[in-house]
Formats: C-alpha cells, sequence, structure tokens
C-alpha cells in the first residue's frame, strides 16, 4: 500500500518549514463562528460553528440540502457569508479572494480543464505561481506518482475515467501544498468499488502528507470509513460533532441516531425517575427503563432510541433476557447470511427491527407471524423528549 | 450552416453512388442548375472572354491602383469589422451566460427582432444618428467634446459603425453558444487554484471559448467582404467595395467581363478563407 513515496511529510519533503508564524501553531486550523448564509427567508446554513484540527480529516455529512455545499462554498471564497465569520490559522479571510486563500478543492463534477493534458491540468496551479518550468515537470511526476497516474502525464481529460479524472483533480489541488483541502462530494459520480478504492487512497495520502481535508458527503459509509471527525448537517445546522464511534453510541438527538446507521424508535412518556434512570411507559403500555442522560420531567413525551444489533429476540414464555421488552409478531424476516434481520410489530402497530448475527451459537431462525419478545439492555436506550 | 451543406453532399453524392433515390430531388435539381449553376458558369466565361480572350480582366483587376484600391478597402473594412464586432461580442456573450436566463431571453428577443428589422430601414437609421445634425453628433457637441460636427457617415467610419452593427448577431451567436457550454465550476477550480481573473480569462475562458470566436470571426469576415447596401449608404465615393465595383462596372459601364471577374475574384478569396478555417479548425469540432 505504501510504496510509491518513500519519504513521508510533505510533497517537498527537501525544503526546511521552520519559519512559521506562532500563531500558526493553533490546534485549530480553520474556525467557522455562527456562520449563516440566507437565500431571502430561507436559511441555507443557519448559525454553524465548527473547528477543524490541524492535520484532521473532517467530513460534512447530511442529507441532500442540508447546507454542506453552501458551507464549503463560503469557506472557498465562492460564496460570501449573510454573518459570521471564517477564520484560518486565527485570521478572518472573509474579504479574501478564493485564489488568494492557499486552500485546494476537489470539485463533485468533473472539472479538469479540457484543453490541456493531465500534466498541464496538474501544474496549472504552479504555473499560475509563476514556479520555474523545471521545478514545475519535477513536482508534477512526484504529485503524479502519488496518486499513481505517473504515466498519464500526457493524456487528455477526455482520455481519462472518471475515476482517473478525480485523482488528477485531487493532485491539482495537492501540488501547491494548500493549508486546507476541500473536496465535495468527489466520488459522488463513480460506482460503489471504484469509490471506495480511492477512498483507500484518500485516506493514504492524508496520512502521507498530513494535510488537513474536509469531505463532504451524503454516504454515511463513506463518512464513517474516512474521517477523524464528523460534523452532521440537518436544515443548514450542525446536528453533532464527533467521532464516528461517539455519533453511533451517543447520538445527540434523534435526527443523528436515524441518519447514522439504523435505528428503532418507540414513542412513550417519561414515567417516573429515580437512581439515575427514567421509567419510560411505551404506547403499547409496557414499561422500559432507560439512562438518565438529560433532566426530563415526568409525562413528557420521548422518542426511545435503540439499534437493531443490540435486542434479542426471545419466546415470549422466556422471561431471562434484559431489562426491556417489547412483545409482537414477526412481519418480516430476511437471511442476510452472516445475519437475519427481523420486523417486529408491536401491538401499538409499531415496527421495530432486530438484527440477529449468526454467531458461534446463535443458528436459530424465526418465522413469519411468530409470536415474539424483543428485549434489550437499558443502557443502550436513548431517549429523545418530543415537543409538545 | 457551412457544415450541413457539406455533409448534404456527401449524403447526395452516397445515394448518387448507389444510383437511387435522387428522383424525386429530380425538379430540385434542375432548378438549382438554370438558377446558379448555369449563370454562374457563364459569368465565369464571361470573364474570361470579353472584351477579349485571356486573363485580362483578372489582370487589370490586381494591377490597376483605382481597382487594387477596391480589394484594399474590402479588406481592411471585412477586418475592422470582425475585430470591432469580436471585442464587443465577446462581453455581449459573456453577460448573457451570467445574466439570469429571463433577462438573456429578452436580450436575444432584441437582437432577434432587429435582425429581422428591413436591412435598408436600419442602414438608414444610422445615416439619420450619423449625420452632421444627427443626435450623436449632436450629443458630442452638448457635451462640449468637439465644437464642430464629426464627420461619422459617408466615410470609412460610418461603414464600419453601420457593419459593425449589422453584423454583431453573426458573431455574438457563435460565442454564446460555445460559452454557455462551459462548466463554472472550471473558472471556480482555476480561482481556487490560485488564478488571478486574468490569468482565467486567458488561460481558460479564451482557449475554450476559441471554437465559438472562430466560427464567427469567420462568419462575420467573408459577410463582410461581400457585403453591398451599408459600404453604398454610409460610405464614401472613395470607400467602394468590391461588390459595389461589380455593381458599378455591370450597370453603369455594361462591362460584364471585369465585372463577373470582380465578383469571381471576391468568390476565390472567400472559398480560400473557407478552406483555410476548415484546415485549421476542423468541421466538426473537438469536445
Ligand atoms: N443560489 C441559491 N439560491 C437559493 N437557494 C440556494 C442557492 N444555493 C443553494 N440554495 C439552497 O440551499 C440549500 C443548501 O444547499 P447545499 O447545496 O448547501 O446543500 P448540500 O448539503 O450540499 O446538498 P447536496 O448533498 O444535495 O449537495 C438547498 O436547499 C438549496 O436549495
Ligand atoms: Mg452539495
Amino acid at each position: 500500500m505504501n510504496s510509491s513515496t518513500g519519504s513521508g511529510g510533505t510533497l517537498d519533503a527537501g525544503v526546511p518549514q521552520g519559519s512559521q508564524p506562532a500563531r500558526s501553531m493553533a490546534a485549530n486550523l480553520l474556525s467557522i463562528r455562527n456562520l449563516s448564509k440566507h437565500y431571502g427567508d430561507f436559511r441555507a446554513v443557519d448559525n454553524v460553528s465548527l473547528d477543524v484540527r490541524r492535520g484532521e480529516l473532517m467530513t460534512f455529512l447530511g442529507p441532500s440540502g442540508s447546507g454542506k455545499t453552501t458551507t464549503l462554498n463560503m469557506v472557498a471564497g465562492f460564496d460570501t457569508p449573510t454573518a459570521g465569520e471564517i477564520l484560518i490559522d486565527n485570521q478572518d479571510i472573509s474579504r479574501v479572494i478564493p485564489s488568494r486563500r492557499n486552500i485546494g478543492m476537489v470539485f463533485q463534477r468533473y472539472t479538469l480543464f479540457p484543453h490541456m493534458t493531465v500534466a498541464e491540468n496538474v501544474g496549472f496551479p504552479l504555473m499560475v505561481r509563476r514556479v520555474a518550468k523545471p521545478q514545475i515537470a519535477e513536482r508534477v511526476t512526484r504529485v503524479l506518482k502519488l496518486i499513481r497516474l505517473e504515466s498519464f502525464g500526457d493524456r487528455r481529460p477526455s482520455q481519462l475515467s472518471g475515476g482517473q479524472q478525480q485523482r488528477v483533480a485531487l493532485a491539482r489541488a495537492l501540488i501547491y501544498e494548500p493549508r486546507l483541502l476541500l473536496m465535495d462530494e468527489p466520488l459522488g459520480a463513480l460506482d460503489k468499488r471504484l469509490r471506495e478504492e480511492i477512498q483507500l487512497e484518500i485516506r493514504r495520502i492524508h496520512h502521507q502528507l498530513d494535510v488537513t481535508i474536509i469531505y463532504v458527503t451524503h454516504d454515511q459509509e463513506e463518512a464513517l470509513r474516512l474521517s477523524d471527525r464528523i460534523a452532521v448537517f440537518d436544515n443548514g445546522r450542525i446536528a453533532q460533532i464527533g467521532a464516528a464511534r461517539e455519533l453511533y453510541d451517543q447520538p445527540a438527538n434523534a435526527f443523528v441516531g436515524a441518519f447514522l446507521g439504523n435505528s428503532n424508535f418507540l414513542t412513550g412518556k417519561i414515567a417516573t425517575a429515580n437512581g439515575g434512570r427514567y421509567q419510560v411507559t411505551l404506547k403499547d403500555g409496557s414499561s422500559i427503563e432507560a439512562p438518565a442522560r438529560l433532566a426530563l420531567a415526568p409525562e413528557q413525551p420521548v422518542s426511545v432510541m435503540f439499534r437493531p444489533e443490540k435486542a434479542i429476540l426471545q419466546s415470549v414464555s422466556e422471561t431471562s433476557g434484559f431489562t426491556n421488552r417489547v412483545v409482537g409478531r414477526i412481519t418480516e424476516n430476511v437471511f442476510l447470511g452472516d445475519s437475519a434481520t427481523y420486523e417486529v410489530r408491536t401491538a401499538s402497530g409499531e415496527l421495530v427491527t432486530v438484527k440477529q448475527p449468526f454467531g458461534p451459537s446463535e443458528t436459530k431462525t424465526r418465522t413469519m407471524d411468530e409470536e415474539i419478545a424483543v428485549s434489550w439492555p437499558h443502557d443502550c436506550v436513548h431517549i429523545f423528549p418530543i415537543d409538545r | 450552416m457551412v457544415a450541413a451543406t457539406e455533409a448534404r453532399d456527401t449524403a447526395t453524392t452516397e445515394l448518387a453512388r448507389q444510383g437511387r433515390t435522387l428522383l424525386p430531388a429530380l425538379p430540385a435539381l434542375v432548378f438549382l442548375f438554370l438558377a446558379f449553376v448555369l449563370p454562374v458558369w457563364v459569368l465565369f466565361l464571361r470573364s474570361f472572354t470579353e472584351p477579349a480572350t485571356g486573363l485580362g480582366n483578372y489582370q487589370s483587376l490586381v494591377t490597376d491602383s483605382v481597382y487594387l484600391d477596391v480589394l484594399v478597402n474590402t479588406f481592411f473594412v471585412a477586418t475592422a469589422v470582425t475585430i470591432s464586432t469580436l471585442l464587443l461580442a465577446f462581453p455581449i456573450a459573456w453577460f448573457l451566460v451570467i445574466v439570469p436566463s429571463r433577462v438573456a431571453r429578452m436580450v436575444f428577443a432584441v437582437i432577434l427582432l432587429s435582425m429581422w428589422t428591413n436591412l435598408l430601414v436600419r442602414t438608414y437609421a444610422w445615416l439619420v444618428l450619423l449625420q452632421d445634425t444627427g443626435a450623436i453628433n449632436q450629443f458630442l457637441m452638448y457635451l462640449g467634446l468637439t465644437s464642430a460636427p464629426v464627420p461619422l457617415v459617408n466615410n470609412m467610419v460610418g461603414v464600419i459603425i453601420g457593419m459593425t452593427y449589422i453584423m454583431l448577431p453573426f458573431i455574438v451567436l457563435p460565442i454564446h453558444a460555445t460559452m454557455s457550454t462551459l462548466d463554472p465550476a472550471l473558472m471556480q477550480a482555476a480561482s481556487i487554484a490560485g488564478a488571478k481573473a486574468r490569468t482565467i480569462f486567458f488561460r481558460i475562458l479564451l482557449p475554450l471559448t476559441l471554437p465559438g470566436i472562430s466560427a464567427g470571426c469567420i462568419m462575420v469576415f467573408v459577410m463582410s467582404l461581400g457585403y453591398y447596401i451599408t459600404p453604398a449608404l454610409l460610405g464614401g465615393v472613395r470607400d467602394m467595395m468590391i461588390a459595389q465595383l461589380v455593381a458599378e462596372l455591370i450597370q453603369k459601364f455594361l462591362n460584364w467581363g471585369l465585372g463577373s471577374a470582380a465578383a469571381f475574384i471576391l468568390l476565390f478569396i472567400t472559398l480560400a478563407i473557407y478552406f483555410a478555417y476548415v484546415r485549421l479548425v476542423g468541421l466538426v469540432r473537438p469536445t
């Protein structure tokens, strides 16, 4: 995997990089403060604040139209914020034109210059910086090697596949060693296999060059695969920021819980609180327990969330299982080889999905319409208040 | 337009080789032959035979200074009109690409409407505007930029202004067509990569618009070479262009031989430019 470039660090391994001002050593490379972008009454980006650490790969994850591109375009300088600040190395860059921001960008659409060869495309940022020709040639060769397209320098973009074009676009964005690299769904147009291949490549390059990257995607798998941290966007706001595991295990709200991975939602209301646990009465009458992470009053309507793989299925007669339990009938039964997923309809008509892995001991498969109990431990439950 | 003719020609020969289906086209072909090929052929012959057999007509056209002046004039006007339309058309096309499509449609409607207005009317309108007592001179004098009227008509200036206006749509349309196929993200990519506006213009926008520019330029240049009405109305006696010369020779002096020769010189030049263009750019441009 790591064969092509021996000396790690930057592309220009030979150039000393000592004399940088002290402020550039702050832990956060990019700080976005209360950033908003309004189109008329519509808030495409609504009071977003976040920090991107030096050397980090952060993904912006969110459904279509949630404001990821708009945020990215403001960082790049293609859009002007309605309000808020964008700081790079603690300096406000809102008035700096894109060409002076020293930011690299890879776009979703193919943006190689069609009238130039691959080498000319990749060398373009150095050409506009008036770097000497022999030096451009040398650096182009080096960065083409990094993306494993060293023999493609003389081709036209039209003679490349989509994946190759995006790798060349990546090379064009990396060659001038920008302090920040923005990628807006660069693999959106590629098929799954190719996407995974280039994702690995991006990870490798990220580690090799220590470059700070913001990566936009609406594919959660891609976000999980690539990122150090994920910022989840919802309707122009940030729903949560954190490492993948954190978002999965401790979703801050129902949106994050639903968007990242699969989850079950049941409605109910708080009955009592004692000993750090809530008793919650579900719609079908059953009573469950949940850790009291938020301060909620009795009678507060809540949404109860847990992951399909945290629950098990039992015969109704068995009583051994976990603290929480609902009863229902199996309405769907999908065999997936290493596991099976079941859909259970409770007495209140709500659906619960259970994912049952076939480990060394678990071999049973359940049949349709069987009456069954779903049981899950109380500490896997998240409850989110519902507005009354 | 030219490409379509070319394509049709190869299709015709293809059909002819197969020896069938030409029959329905026969009336049209007979008409074309009688109304187009035959007269041109007759004129071509007359240019070599009247008043005497030989290349005399052509020789005097390229050696006699009066006729040479006309040729030089013609090229000068066509070149000047091409340059001035290009300089105007590029920003107009750019404007039409970046404004909301509602505005663009309106501007296009104005352009087309002016194209559909009678040529004579438009040229006379310029005559009125450009004359010594016309609106333009009055405005210049009102501003105090000049004390006496600037001669804007009955000279080369008038011809170039009038023809620039008339030719403008023929170059705006192809440039706009090429430009509107460009992805704005290309400009963004260049900009974030460090290119200033000037560099983006010369390294990205201009080269990528070149097919439209060359198509428009060749169209305007070739049409200008043979233009008649505008130079006749807005030009002076000393600014004669080749089409006027042909008219003059045939209508006034009934010199069919020399007139035909002048017409064929124009045709040869046009064909030469056209083939040079095809050679350089190609009929089907790469995408
Ligand atoms: N110029 C504009 N005028 C009006 N609304 C706009 C404009 N640009 C974007 N929007 C709106 O802002 C919202 C956010 O758009 P944005 O492109 O940032 O979404 P996104 O998260 O990148 O989505 P996707 O995953 O589909 O790319 C969308 O609802 C979009 O319609
Ligand atoms: Mg987007």
